[in-house]
């Protein structure tokens, strides 16, 4: 079996202010408290790419460059990820044949919310 | 130079093509993101593709406007090859579908990156927005 270790990161505001900075997302959800507190998310919340990058760095560090250059990704957003949360990032093996190996993922917090799912697949 | 014009995306059309968009990811920039997102990992000279797809989609957003409310709902990545620091990415997308459910307007949008005529990655992302008279 294609075994995935997990991926655990905490996403602190200073990470989420670093990332809209390196991805060029500066919508105020992300980045402005004064702006996320009048939302419906009553503070900011991380860029949803920035909690995908859990899975993908978790499937580059279990498949190398064949995820780099054959890896697909197919999730839904779920559920915000409040600045200062932890995220795990996880696979298990939905199905491996010749054809390769399809994982179903998921990003979850610290209280157990499921906030990515979907699925990950690494063509032979 | 005169920035792009940018339109809400709950006011374009399915079939809505954009413009090409050039760019590319600098050594620094791609050290920069994978900084940020705390990722260690070794890529060599390759550039992470979520980092094609989030810069592709930051180079989409100088043509989109995102009403306040918008929420990237979904994302969807198929990587073919792999492409390298400093290397010229062209980006193409279009707006694939378009429905509108209780006030919201649910957008794809579908773009694909390529580097010299040969295909990067393709990516489709949902983003449900407030329609005009939300």
């Amino acid at each position: 079996m294609s075994a995935v270790a997990p991926v655990t990161r905490a996403l602190p505001q200073s990470r989420i202010d670093a990332y809209a900075d390196a991805a060029g997302d500066h919508n105020p959800v992300h980045i402005d408290a004064a702006f996320a507190a009048t939302t419906p998310f009553g503070g900011t919340i991380a860029h949803g790419m920035l909690v995908l990058a859990l899975i993908a760095e978790m499937m580059h560090a279990a498949h190398g460059e064949a995820w780099v250059a054959r890896g697909r990704l197919k999730v839904r957003f779920k559920a915000p990820t409040r600045a200062g949360d932890t995220i795990t990032a996880s696979a298990t093996v939905a199905r491996e044949g010749d054809e390769g190996v399809e994982y179903a993922v998921q990003c979850a917090n610290e209280r157990g919310e499921t906030v990515i799912e979907g699925r990950a697949t690494v063509p032979a | 130079m005169t920035p792009p014009t940018r339109t809400s995306i709950a006011a374009l059309p399915r079939g809505h093509e954009f413009e090409p968009a050039t760019f590319t990811l600098p050594g620094a920039q791609v050290r920069a993101y994978l900084d940020a997102a705390g990722d260690a990992g070794d890529y060599g000279a390759h550039v992470p593709p979520l980092a094609v797809a989030a810069l592709g989609l930051a180079a989409l957003q100088e043509r989109i406007a995102l009403p306040e409310g918008s929420l990237h709902t979904g994302q969807e990545v198929d990587h073919t090859s792999a492409a390298r620091t400093g290397e010229a990415l062209t980006l193409t997308g279009r707006i694939a579908q378009r429905s509108e459910r209780q006030g919201f307007v649910i957008s794809v949008i579908e773009f694909e990156v390529s580097a010299g005529g040969r295909r990067v990655l393709g990516a489709r992302t949902t983003i449900m927005a407030p329609g005009e008279g939300a």
